[in-house]
């Protein structure tokens, strides 16, 4: 079976985003504690999270978020970071009609052409160390060639990056030919 | 008796299906297409076991529950009531597969034990059949798209089930909770806290190849459990007679009682799984079976379907309550504190 994760949990805290112990730092934890069966909800900077770990007593457990998980579903974290946006600022997805303070706001995307308009707060987001720069996992068999292509050149720009760094030149040099071989085929895929 | 690391694995895989928007941001007709499609995929060949599917309609509290405490439906999906939900068992409850919850398709596993890598190569298996119909929603920096971009990557998401108590009774859950999450792993109550069962899983379904995401869980899993054993220990010989009058304690609620909560139960078989593995007890009726496959027995909708024939449509009852505790008198028949 599978743990039921309130709302509150799922990372929509409702603008409170101060340590509520200390009321200075950005909350980056949400300390789940469970006493006695009952739950209460904390959001938490690092330090104080730290202390109050070392704190708890009796049957408690936490559930801390990453920050940089949080920002991904409400990026409204930072205020410095995200001013209001104004109306022309509001990027929208012409395809579902999502906009960025809805996106903002749920967590979520309407369709998969969001993660192509509202690719620079995904971005932005993932540079943060969540996500990695590319996708290495499964991928849809029958999927277009373009995509695979695209998949394996993404690949093959991390390892020519590595092999530079590691000044391994040589192999470095095979890499960026296969590179372009397959830039070509790309090209050629595309037209 | 040593128990496994991992009590249970559960697994979530996440799809969409490409061309159509996300089930909260679609049209009700577009979404009851994509649950005929599915369904008529699922009737269709090349499937080893057949697929049931349900009509969420028609299906009573305590049947929804059921699928809920089997692991084959999410809390989530359960409670939600939109257009165009479908939902649909694999086999002998192999697996399941939610359409347009959160997302359009949702594959479920869940199984006793250390076998998330079995999980994934099933539901991996189900999702290349279910491609061959489906073309799926995939971007090459992204991977597989979903209504929450956190879940967007592999789509995965792996839970390990662990039994904690010392480990909680000792007030040493919080800093794993936190040490986890430095490494993108949450670390939740199963049912409540009760009995110490929490559940560990990636917080974010990444890009990661989804072997290396289980590899982590495993592996540090392992290092949990490895703790809890070392607290259990230390806790014996250091307090040898209150431990003693803890379990033997339980023992004797589960032996006489006449009236049992789901929580309390929990409680009682976590203390007495601790009693048998540290040697401290002899309970025949306990070691014949795993302590999560008893505590899974007496949720309440198990309680009203396999004991009481689904004769009553409320899970939460004194009837229930009573015959939990025949059930829990029953297993600990026998079962003493050794001298």
């Amino acid at each position: 079976m599978f743990a039921e994760e309130s709302s509150d949990w799922n990372l929509d805290l409702g603008g409170s985003v101060t340590c509520e112990v200390c009321g200075e730092e950005p909350a980056t934890i949400h300390l789940l504690r469970v006493v006695d069966g009952t739950v209460s909800h904390t959001h938490l900077c690092p330090g104080c999270a730290e202390e109050m770990a070392e704190q708890t007593d009796g049957l408690a457990l936490v559930l801390a978020v990453p920050s940089v998980l949080r920002n991904l579903a409400k990026p409204a974290v930072s205020q410095e970071n995200l001013p209001t946006l104004s109306h022309e600022e509001d990027r929208f997805c012409a395809v579902c009609g999502t906009t960025l303070t809805d996106f903002r706001e749920s967590g979520l995307v309407g369709c998969a052409n969001c993660y192509q308009v509202f690719s620079e707060d995904l971005e932005r987001l993932s540079a943060q160390g969540a996500e990695p720069t590319e996708h290495l996992g499964k991928m849809p068999r029958r999927g277009p060639e373009t995509d695979t292509l695209r998949h394996e050149i993404m690949r093959l720009e991390r390892m020519l990056h590595e092999l530079v760094a590691c000044e391994r030149f040589e192999e470095a040099a095979g890499v960026r030919d296969r590179l372009a071989e397959l830039g070509q085929r790309l090209e050629v895929g595309q037209e | 008796m040593r128990s496994p690391v991992i009590t249970a694995s559960a697994m979530g895989l996440t799809r969409n299906e490409s061309g159509r928007r996300f089930p909260h941001a679609e049209d009700p007709a577009a979404l009851e297409e994509v649950r005929a499609e599915v369904v008529e995929a699922l009737a269709g060949p090349g499937w080893e076991r057949e697929w049931g599917v349900h009509d969420l309609d028609s299906l009573s509290t305590v049947q929804i529950d059921y699928f809920v405490e089997k692991g084959l439906m999410t809390p989530g999906f359960a409670e939600g009531s939109n257009v165009g939900r479908g939902f649909a068992v694999y086999g002998e409850n192999e697996a399941s597969l939610e359409i347009n919850g959160g997302d359009h398709l949702r594959l479920l596993g869940f199984r006793s034990g250390g076998q998330l890598a079995m999980l994934w190569a099933l539901l991996n298996h189900l999702d290349d059949r279910l491609e061959t119909v489906f073309s799926y929603a995939f971007d090459p920096r992204w991977g597989y798209l979903t209504a929450q971009p956190r879940q967007a990557g592999s789509g995965m998401r792996a839970y390990a089930t662990l039994h904690l108590p010392a480990l909680g009774l000792t007030g040493r859950l919080a800093g794993t909770a936190l040490e986890l999450a430095h490494q993108g792993l949450g670390l939740v109550p199963l049912w409540g806290g009760a009995g110490g069962i929490v559940q560990v899983s990636n917080m974010h379904s990444d890009g990661r190849p989804e072997p290396d995401t289980l590899q982590q869980i495993g592996d540090v899993c392992r290092g949990i459990v490895e703790k809890e054993r070392s607290v259990r220990k230390m806790l014996v010989r250091e307090n040898p007679i209150q431990s003693r009058d803890q379990i033997g304690r339980a023992l004797g609620v589960a032996q006489q009682a006449w009236v049992m909560s789901f929580p309390e139960a929990v409680n009682l078989i976590s203390a007495a799984t601790v009693g048998i593995e540290l040697g401290l007890v002899d309970a025949p009726g306990l070691e014949a079976e795993s302590a999560f496959g008893l505590m899974s027995r007496l949720q309440p909708a198990h309680i009203v379907v396999d004991y009481m024939s689904g004769k009553t449509d409320c899970v939460e009852s004194p009837e229930v309550d009573e015959r939990r505790a025949l059930v829990l008198r029953g297993v600990f028949a026998g079962a003493s504190v050794r001298v």
